[in-house]
């Protein structure tokens, strides 16, 4: 069974976390300029500024879901118009400002007076910031990123750097800060500190068994929404990285009798985590690792770690603007995970469609078989949505995972 | 399999190009001699989708599952190529999942793409979009000429921007004849949509013949005993039995903002010898549609101006169901439009939209608080 008791990396977690909202909510109070952000479009950007704060609402959605009020939120989005189809992390947004940060695990978000959203993970976000730009009457900048099909153009990097110049233009214009580049260099520093630690602990998945669980893995991402570019943020990863190895040095797991070794692809269910990994580890199964965590401190279509080393940091940011999975074709999702299926020694995938999340979604039908023709890996797939609990069957979900590690049990008695 | 559009534009001897929604360079394909159609809906009804089922899930929006059905099924053997920009997070999946299926069938189709910017209007002195925008195109032509063996002209490309301005013109003008019910709104979708599948020569003709019709049989307003005058809005028309409820229920359809209609003819910039500058300005000037990212901040008042020059009282928002883009737009356009005593009707339109007697009794509803 997966420990329940946190660790000390978990409880840096939750100071880190709880030190960052307060910190924001108090600087916005003192007059910090907020800007309201996407979660690809690169904080570090920020730190060029005095006083410059960011919130970004899809980590405010994660966190409210996985504390349980995630449907909640969404029915108040629901109730003044917004359909139950659009995706639920907008619907916890839109339902959390509606109803003035009620609710909310950290109430709410500080206002903000500008909102920069992207369209590398989805345009949908677009629309979704444009709600908040007609509601609040505040400026909204749009990132757009060219989707890619093959490796990130030139072309598009240069596209991308010259609006991360208009944006700071902008962003200047509108605080009457100035920026400063240097200081974005020296945050870019941390991050990328804090992105080698984060793959060293991923990597110890590889482990048999697995040093760490993917539900514990996701809890852990929520620095890079809200940390980026900190020396807490490098800390923190260094911590979590020491920590799990040191788990595998005193042999303690979080599923000790590992028999299955699983593998996740979508958006973490957030409203799932606690039931999902303890009613796995009864199974003796463990998700080990998932494309969501795997994809970050990549660039598209790579397992490996693409680190910053030094030069303009525009240029890095822009190169590492498709690398998330929504941002970039079939193929080279398929090839990033093969990689990781091998690497880690992956028995089984877990593809979660999610009704959601079209972008991340609407390839998996294809991209299933594709995995189970090339790589002989079972698999199956499941219906979650990632913050709604309202749309998760868990005895469907369920009866299929069991499914999975038959299917998985029967190929090992073939072999042998 | 296919109806005689679709056979007659197959015999023009012409490399057909599949475009994906929602507003493709159609002028461009025509001037290399090559014949655009745009896989919105299909020349036979498709209730279901075999062939896309089991590459797409369920929640993908009926558009994309008939186009993909279209292509990985037989009937898409009359397709010679395909061509797609960043319209939405649904299509911008589809060009490998019809590579593979295409591939696996044993006919590999080729995948022509473009990346349109998408940055905010205010944004437009940070970033080149006109040279990102010329750049794409110059690519386009080039993959274009490689695979058909196709010759860029700029005398014909500019030929063909005049064709289809007349083609548009003429949509516009049957447009207004359907505002006025000189002709049904539903004999106006019809011969529409119909052109989609004829080549640019083929559609002046047939518009002109049935607008020529139209006045011979209908010249003047046609007026009935109507409880009030709306305006249609979404990506695709409602299904026929809806519009004849709408229109059964005593409302006047005066004016439609549907992406197949007149978001697609309402408006295009003059012609141009260059095909970067030309589809500059046809993208970045065009009527607003919640793809187009840039153009929300206009698209209240455009949608207001038109319900005010049609005289409508009321607009009813066909809902394409998994379409977000919609979608997200509706709550606030409902309340302006209710501040403007605007009444709407939010109807959803599903891949299987068999029985309208749930929409019908909401219709009449709206149809008598309309007229009141
Ligand atoms: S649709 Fe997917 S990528 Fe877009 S905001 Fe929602 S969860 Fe994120
Ligand atoms: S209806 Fe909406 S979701 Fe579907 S293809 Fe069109 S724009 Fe995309």
């Amino acid at each position: 069974m997966t420990s329940q008791v946190k660790t000390e990396s978990g409880r840096h977690l939750s100071k880190i976390m709880r030190d960052c909202y307060m910190d924001i909510h108090q600087r916005a109070a003192q007059g910090a300029f907020v800007i309201w952000i996407a979660i690809n479009v690169p904080a570090e950007l920020f730190a060029g500024f005095d006083n410059v704060i960011y919130a970004v609402p899809e980590s405010h959605a994660a966190t409210s879901a996985a504390k349980g009020v995630g449907a909640l939120q969404c029915e108040k989005a629901e109730k003044i118009g917004y359909s139950m189809d659009l995706c639920s992390y907008a619907r916890i947004d839109i339902g959390t400002v509606a109803d003035g940060g009620n609710d909310s695990p950290t109430f709410g978000l500080p206002a903000p007076q500008m909102l920069v959203s992207d369209n590398n993970n989805c345009s949908l976000l677009v629309k979704w910031f444009d709600v908040h730009h007609r509601q609040m009457g505040i400026p909204h900048y749009i990132v757009d990123v060219p989707f890619c099909y093959s490796p990130q153009r030139e072309k598009d990097r240069k596209y991308i750097v010259e609006q991360f110049r208009g944006l700071i233009r902008a962003i200047e214009e509108k605080s009457g800060q100035r920026h400063d580049m240097d200081r974005v260099r020296e945050a870019m520093q941390y991050t990328s500190e804090g992105l080698a630690h984060w793959k060293r602990f991923l990597s110890l998945a590889a482990h048999r068994p697995s040093a760490i669980t993917a539900f514990d893995s996701f809890v852990q991402m929520a620095p890079f929404l809200t940390l980026r570019g900190t020396p807490q943020f490098a800390e923190h990863y260094r911590l979590l990285a020491d920590e799990t190895e040191q788990l595998v040095a005193d042999s303690r797991f979080p599923v000790p009798n590992e028999k299955y070794r699983l593998f996740w692809d979508n958006i973490a269910p957030w409203h799932q985590l606690r039931n999902m990994s303890a009613r796995l580890a009864q199974m003796d199964a463990n998700i080990i690792g998932a494309t969501y965590t795997q994809c970050i401190g990549t660039v598209e279509g790579s397992f490996q770690p693409h680190l910053y080393a030094g030069g303009d940091p525009l240029d890095y940011m822009a190169r590492t603007q498709n690398a998330y999975v929504c941002p970039h074709g079939m193929e080279l999702r398929s090839r990033a995970m093969a990689e990781a299926v091998e690497t880690l020694g992956v028995d089984g995938i877990v593809f979660a469609s999610n009704r959601s999340c079209k972008p991340y979604s609407i390839t998996q039908i294809d991209q299933m078989k594709q995995m189970t023709e090339t790589l002989g890996i079972p698999a199956v797939m499941i219906d979650v949505d990632h913050a709604d609990a309202r749309k998760f069957s868990q005895e469907t979900a369920y009866l299929r995972i069991e499914a999975l590690l038959e299917s998985i049990e029967a190929g090992r008695v073939t072999v042998s | 399999m296919y109806n005689d559009d679709l056979i007659r534009l197959l015999e023009s001897g012409r490399k057909v190009i599949g475009c994906f929604p929602l507003y493709p360079p159609l002028e461009l394909f025509d001037a290399m001699g090559l014949a655009p159609v745009v896989l919105w809906r299909f020349p036979e009804p498709m209730p279901e989708t075999p062939a896309s089922d089991s590459h797409l899930q369920n929640y993908a929006c009926s558009v994309a599952r008939r186009l993909t059905d279209f292509i990985l099924s037989d009937a898409g053997g009359a397709i010679d190529g395909v061509f797609m920009y960043n319209a939405c997070d649904t299509l911008r999946n589809l060009p490998e999942i019809l590579e593979h299926g295409t591939r696996a069938a044993g006919r590999p189709l080729p995948v022509h793409r473009v990346h349109m910017p998408m940055v905010g209007c205010g944004q437009e002195q940070d970033v080149d979009t006109a040279g990102f925008i010329a750049d794409e195109f110059a690519g386009l032509i080039q993959a274009l000429e490689t695979t058909y063996g196709v010759v860029f002209s700029a005398e014909r490309f500019e030929k063909s921007i005049r064709r289809f301005e007349t083609i548009r013109d003429l949509c516009r003008q049957l447009d207004m004849a359907a505002a006025q019910g000189r002709i049904p709104f539903a004999d106006f979708v019809r011969v529409v949509h119909r052109t989609w599948w004829m080549s640019a020569a083929a559609q002046v003709d047939f518009l002109t013949g049935v607008l020529a019709e139209t006045r011979e049989v209908s010249p003047e307003p046609v007026t009935r005993k109507i409880t009030g005058r709306v305006l249609l809005s979404g990506i695709l028309p409602p299904p026929v039995p809806v519009i004849e409820a709408i229109e059964g229920a005593g409302l006047a359809i005066a004016g439609n903002d549907i992406a197949t209609l007149y978001r697609a003819y309402a408006k295009m910039p003059a012609p141009a010898a260059d095909p970067g500058r030309y589809y500059h300005q046809f993208y970045r000037e065009h009527f607003p549609c919640p793809t187009l990212l840039y153009t929300a901040d206009e698209r209240f008042d455009t949608l207001l101006d038109l319900i005010r020059r049609r005289g409508a009282s009321g607009v009813i928002f066909a809902g394409e169901k998994f379409c977000e883009y919609e979608y997200f737009e509706y709550p606030y356009l409902e309340n302006r439009l209710k501040a403007e005593g605007i009444h709407t009707l939010r109807l959803e339109i599903a891949m299987a939209d068999a029985s309208i007697s749930a929409l019908r009794t909401r219709i009449e509803a709206f149809a008598e608080m309309v007229g009141g």
